[in-house]
């Protein structure tokens, strides 16, 4: 599904409600912090990528051999990364050891896996291609809801046009990797010209953008007033199912207030992108900067504290890749391993990767260099790179190796560590299942258990529910 | 007096409380309560002992809030018969009810009565007690509250499609495929038994949601115009993948996009009118169009023309009446304060029962000319409706489709949808199985098709629409018959006529060298292979045709050669997924490997002979082992877990939606597990955890009617062992795919207990499911209880006391009818019920 660019605009900057929130939650926290000194919102980051991410490529090459075998044995252990020397894919992070966890071992056999998942590796559920698979809101809307902000949540993306699940244009607005709630597919911005002109609309120097953002509001105006004038004429459970409609009305509004109250704030963080970013045509890796600036923009600015951004997926044509400027590089054959313009395809892979680092490392020197409190923006901060399907280009879910990296004021216990968890079947294994209920029990959502369970599992009478223990700080 | 339960609950349905809002002040605790707190509770919940933290002797000293937090919590303790313990001291009747009634007053006092709140939900519809409803004793007058009445998802469907008054093959297209701007907002729960509801109200994510709906609908409804104009080139699209829009815009609101100047106060009104017209399928008022005027030209004064035009479209389609069905009656109240629906509104109301879309010409034609005002009115116009083969014709449940499924195309989907709900088996996409566990035979729903749970549900499907086409003793057949289909996918006279082709084909050839000489043989007999559709008749190489001769010759040797009907369709043609009949336990089919390679010199005859499935081309057929839908694998994966069967939901299911019995819900100091015992059949371990005194309680009311049902397995099959499917257990490892681990087994115990028909005669123990079915059919309670949920169904809530006379009309012209379906249809949309609307302030 697609749907055009003033439609998501919608969604986004009028943001979440999905659960009916008062208006006085939707505000930005730094809003709030005249009345009342706030403790500083969690911001989260998720960085999912299609074509599988290699287990073995996380492993440090200065492991001692008994390390490798446990490796090899998928045993369970945890290594200090400041022992060790990263990969070179990741040596863009060597700035921020203290803060990165390495970890291995979840599975996700109860997600879609293969070439595409869909929104399956954020909601832990088996989705397609089918609005109906959607089964519940992914994780990053779940954090959305603890942590409110104006636009509640952003999605950006570098489309997919081909393979099994792709879009109309890699500029549009599209169908993204998110889900706002069951059967309610979240949109994204394809382009980082689009969604800066979505996102910062209201500080917009063009008069057309002006007039449609003004025409906007004396719709929710309208509906409000309307709504409203309905009130007096109904009783009971009539009058409340009125009054519910009518307080989202103004709730959005609201939240429009205030947005329109940060326009100094937006102004100062507008970003000021290079010509090359907002052209319709640029390479990959330019669209992956470009998005990374806009995603920067819009956490800094508080239009948002959750950010998913697909920065690939399988079906998307890589172009820029070091090395093969001049390729459109299908990412499918790289799955199959083909060599391309003479590149191996692993070397290919490990390109591709190495740059996603150094665009991790520009979010995170960022963040860290934004005041916040009695530290910084990134304190308050996680970010999660990950394949979207798994181990491998045909995966099948048995391994969803993930990079993170944690602020000073991180909730979860394990920052500085290679992690290695119980390999698939073996006593005390977990699944994406219990990685995300962690976060989400860490961060205040007391879910016993969030995702779907994998049916597979079963044999081995492992406990597939709740949190990881050992992550949550005692 | 002797208080009774069953007027409480009355009470809470009929009683109206019109309670002017209060400033919140402490409650004043009468001294009967507190008497009545101090003997029956004060052990438990006192200063002394205040167990789950409730001290009532504090009850007093408390904030108002707290106050009705706790005695909300004291009521429903009351209502559900919760408290106090069975161990202990009960409440003397002289006691209970001055409490009951206070508490009632008290909270409906200060509008907090969340028990009212929670009665009008689909969980709590059986509290009403079943002997007053069925008894004739209530003299109420039926009627349904007024009410704003949500759109279900097919009628938000149907709506978007009226907008753009989409008719025959481009709407019947756009009705499976959806539009690819359009979310729909609405949701129902995933559960067995009635979903669709009239409690629901719009909130801020359907205002989100609608709020894109809104410009792509506006935005597709000017585009022509706006290429007629030079606006956009006919080319243009912001997404390539999204070209569709409506071939012209309407009249008045092109008239607007095509000139230059500000349009008049004549044109705008016509465009306002144009608008109300497509989205809300009315005629605005004075007043709105004097609203409209004013927000329309202050727009097109601001953005031009389009823009201003296009936010007067956007705004009509928020309207909160776009998503609601109205439904607040009109005219003169009669003696008991109920009017009947307006003839539009009932219009609207009969239309939306029989099915999604709105009413028919007729029907319109009927309501203004004044011809929809008596029940006889409705009964013409529902008996036209319900033989009416086209208007509400479409396929049971689009969501079904796949690459290999296509939903059953109906005339009254509706009427299937509500077994389908009732039954709940549709929950069985759900259920996700580790397939090896099955032998491989199990496909769960994946990319581009619904697996084997979409073909269990397509077959269950088909059982219910053959019921209802016989329309005769539906419930009785429905829970008892021993037909059943299963790989149907040619009607029978097509799949008679294909088997004879078939067979002729085979005898005809089975004697000439078609293994050695393929070809030769073919060049033979072309005419006859074309006809079969074994070979294509355009093709002028014969040896392109060899793999497909060969691949039907080599099947039929394998089906007619060894006396066996073959499956209508073979396994190597392409896109073929049937590998469920084991679901059945029917023997399995030859697979697309066996075959593979026939076309090659070197391809090897395989030698083992195995016993395939002879096909039943007639079908409704016989399945032994089996008996109704609660035996169909469908129901049975629907009401499993993702790892064992589940004989507590299972029965469950049966104490709730047959008998019109409750379960109160489980307590959240309960960590409902069943352990892992490797020597324990589930049974055993199910019983270990729930026959503690505290656990029977709630378990003896679904343990003895789910636990018959072990005789079947989570993947559906008949089974007369266990497989003690445990790590400690395993006599041979399969391969992980496609053979199963083995393990112990131990016998099944498929004993179990039928209680709550109210019949001595039905009630005790039963041997088995089959046994316990029987008995259930018998049952008055079971088919009132169906009647219930058929009630629930199409007045979309939960029924009253003053339904009474309702239920027991619907009842009676069912037996009456020899047990048509329709009938009971019939007697539901001509009852007060349905006619009548009364103020929603009477209403919890």
């Amino acid at each position: 599904m697609t749907t055009t660019r003033r439609q998501f605009n919608t969604q986004a900057l009028l943001g979440a409600a999905l659960t009916g929130t008062g208006a006085l939650s939707l505000l930005p926290q730094h809003l709030l912090a005249a009345s009342a000194p706030a403790r500083p919102p969690m911001r989260f980051i998720f960085l999912h990528r299609g074509n599988g991410l290699f287990p073995h490529v996380l492993v440090p090459p200065t492991f001692s051999k008994e390390l490798k075998d446990k490796e090899q044995q998928k045993a369970a252990y945890e290594v200090d990364l400041e022992q060790h020397e990263l990969p070179t894919w990741l040596a863009p992070l060597s700035a921020h050891k203290e803060n990165l966890t390495l970890l291995q071992g979840l599975s996700g056999k109860m997600c879609t896996t293969g070439h595409h998942s869909w929104c399956s590796s954020l909601g832990v559920f088996k989705a397609n291609e089918r609005v109906s698979s959607i089964r519940w809101a992914t994780v990053d809307f779940e954090l959305a809801k603890l942590f409110p902000s104006p636009l509640e949540h952003i999605e950006l993306a570098c489309f997919p046009l081909d393979g099994g699940n792709p879009r109309g244009s890699l500029n549009g607005i599209a169908q993204g990797f998110s889900a706002r709630g069951p059967q309610q597919p979240n949109y994204a911005f394809g382009s980082p010209k689009v969604a800066l002109q979505e996102l910062f609309k209201s500080v917009s120097t063009s008069a057309d953008e002006r007039i449609r953002y003004q025409l906007e509001r004396k719709v929710l105006d309208f509906v409000s007033r309307n709504e409203e004038s309905r009130l007096g004429s109904v009783n009971g459970a009539e009058q409340a199912k009125i009054k519910r409609y009518s307080e989202a009305v103004d709730a959005i509004q609201e939240r429009n207030r205030q947005v329109d109250l940060m326009t100094d704030v937006l102004r100062q963080h507008t970003p000021q992108l290079a010509e090359k970013y907002l052209k319709d045509e640029m390479t990959t890796l330019d669209r992956q900067a470009g998005h990374v600036e806009v995603l920067l923009a819009a956490l800094i600015s508080g239009l948002t504290n959750v950010v998913a951004f697909t920065i690939d997926e399988l079906g998307h044509h890589y172009t820029g890749i070091p090395g093969l400027e001049s390729e459109k590089v299908n990412m499918h054959d790289v799955g199959h391993g083909k060599t391309i313009g003479g590149v191996a395809a692993e070397e290919i892979r490990a390109r591709c990767e190495q740059y996603h680092m150094t665009l991790v490392d520009r979010i995170v020197t960022r963040l860290k260099g934004v005041r916040e409190g009695n530290g910084t923006m990134f304190d308050n901060t996680m970010i999660l790179y990950f394949p979207d399907s798994g181990e491998t280009h045909h995966s099948h879910g048995v391994e969803f190796p993930f990079v993170v990296l944690t602020g000073r004021n991180s909730p979860l216990d394990i920052a500085r560590r290679y992690i290695r968890l119980p390999g698939y079947g073996l006593p005390g294994h977990k699944t994406l299942g219990n990685w995300y209920t962690t976060i989400l029990n860490a961060t205040g959502n007391p879910t016993p258990h969030y995702g779907d369970l994998d049916a597979g599992l079963a044999k081995f009478n492992i406990n597939q529910k709740g949190p990881i223990e050992s992550f949550l700080r005692s | 007096m002797r208080f009774s339960w069953n007027l409480f609950a009355c009470w809470l349905g009929l009683l109206p409380v019109i309670v002017q809002a209060q400033q919140p002040q402490n409650i004043d605790i009468p001294a009967h309560v507190r008497h009545a707190f101090a003997r029956y509770c004060a052990d438990c919940h006192g200063k002394e002992n205040s167990e789950a933290d409730i001290d009532l002797e504090k009850l007093s000293t408390l904030e108002t809030n707290e106050q009705l937090e706790l005695l909300n919590r004291v009521q429903d303790q009351l209502f559900f018969k919760t408290m106090p313990p069975a161990d202990t001291r009960q409440l003397s009747e002289a006691d209970r009810g001055p409490l009951v009634n206070w508490l009632r007053s008290e909270l409906r006092k200060h509008k907090a009565s969340k028990l009212d709140e929670k009665l009008r939900y689909p969980a709590y519809g059986n509290y009403v007690d079943h002997e007053l409803l069925f008894g004739g004793s209530v003299k109420a007058a039926a009627f349904t509250p007024a009410r704003r009445w949500l759109v279900s998802p097919q009628i938000f469907t149907e709506r978007v499609l009226d907008v753009f008054q989409l008719q025959g093959r481009e709407r019947d297209n756009f009705r499976l495929q959806g539009f690819a701007g359009v979310t729909n907002p609405f949701v129902l729960p995933d559960q067995s038994g009635v979903r669709y509801y009239d409690h629901g109200t719009l909130d801020g994510g359907t205002l989100l949601v609608m709020l894109g709906n809104a410009q792509w609908i506006a935005d597709k409804q000017l585009r022509a115009a706006r290429v007629k104009h030079g606006e956009l080139a006919a080319d243009q699209f912001d997404n390539v993948r999204d070209r569709w829009y409506p071939k012209t815009t309407p009249e008045a609101l092109e008239a607007i996009v095509l000139k230059k100047e500000p349009p008049t106060v004549a044109e705008l009104t016509a465009a306002i009118q144009s608008q109300f017209a497509c989205v809300l399928q009315r005629a605005a008022s004075d007043d709105e169009v004097q609203k409209y005027l004013a927000l329309t030209r202050d727009a097109i004064q601001l953005g031009g023309n389009t823009a201003g035009l296009r936010q007067m479209l956007v705004t009509v389609l928020l309207e909160s009446e776009f998503l609601y069905r109205l439904e607040f009656g009109a005219g003169k109240p009669d003696e008991h304060g109920r009017v009947p629906l307006a003839p539009r509104e009932a219009s609207f109301a009969i239309a939306y029962a029989l099915g999604d879309r709105g009413p028919d010409a007729t029907l319109l034609q009927a309501a203004s000319a004044g011809r929809l005002t008596t029940r006889e009115d409705y009964r013409r116009e529902i008996d036209r409706l319900l033989a009416d083969q086209n208007y509400f014709r479409a396929p049971v449940d689009p969501g079904l489709n796949g690459n290999h499924i296509r939903s059953h195309s109906v005339a009254h989907p509706k009427l299937v949808r509500f077994f389908r709900e009732f039954f709940g088996y549709t929950g069985a996409l759900k259920v996700f199985k580790d397939s090896p566990r099955s032998g491989g035979f199990y496909q769960n729903a994946d990319r581009g098709h619904t697996g084997t749970p979409g073909w269990l549900i397509q077959e269950a499907d088909e059982l219910v629409i053959w019921c209802l086409d016989q329309d005769q003793k539906v419930f009785e057949n429905l829970l008892t018959t021993d037909k059943f289909f299963v790989y149907h996918n040619l009607d029978t006279n097509a799949g008679v006529d294909l088997i004879a082709e078939w067979r002729e084909v085979y005898e005809k050839l089975r004697g000439t060298p078609w293994k050695t000489e393929p070809e030769r043989v073919m060049a033979d007999h072309q005419p006859m292979l074309v006809k079969a559709k074994i070979m294509d008749g355009r093709t002028k190489e014969l040896w392109r045709e060899k793999r497909s001769f060969l691949s039907y010759m080599y099947y039929f040797q394998d089906t007619f050669g060894r006396g066996t009907t073959p499956f209508t369709r073979g396994p190597f043609t392409h896109g073929y997924s049937y590998t469920h009949s084991q679901s059945y336990n029917l023997p399995p089919l030859p697979t697309r490997h066996r075959y593979i390679g026939v076309e090659n010199d070197n391809y090897k005859e395989p030698r083992d002979k195995p016993i395939y499935w002879d096909y039943p081309v007639e079908q409704p057929f016989t399945i032994a082992n089996r008996k109704g839908l609660l035996t169909h694998p469908a129901w049975l994966v629907a009401h499993s877990s993702n790892f064992h069967t589940d004989p507590i939901r299972r029965g469950r299911w049966i104490r709730e939606k047959l008998l019109a019995g409750h379960v109160p819900d489980v307590p959240i100091t309960v960590d409902a597990q069943v352990p892992e015992d490797p020597h324990k059949t589930l049974r055993a371990r199910v019983a270990a955890v729930t026959q503690k005194a505290e656990c029977w309680k709630c378990h003896q009311h679904m343990n003895p009617l789910g636990l018959p049902f072990e005789s079947f397995d989570d993947f559906g099959r008949f089974r007369t062992m266990e497989s003690r499917e445990h790590a400690d257990n395993i006599i041979r490892k399969g391969n992980g795919k496609d053979v199963a681990d083995v393990y112990e087994t131990s016998p099944i115990d498929s004993s179990g207990v039928l209680s709550g028909t109210g019949d001595s005669r039905l009630d005790g123990d039963v041997q088995d499911a089959f046994e316990l079915i029987d008995r259930l059919a018998e049952s008055a309670r079971v088919r009132q209880s169906i009647i219930r949920h058929v009630f629930r169904f199409f007045m979309g809530r939960n029924e009253m006391l003053s339904d009474s006379h309702t239920l027991i009309d619907a009842d009676r012209a069912y037996v009456s009818s020899g047990g048509s379906f329709r009938a009971v249809v019939v007697s539901l949309l001509t009852s007060d019920s349905f006619i009548y609307r009364k103020p929603s302030q009477d209403q919890p």
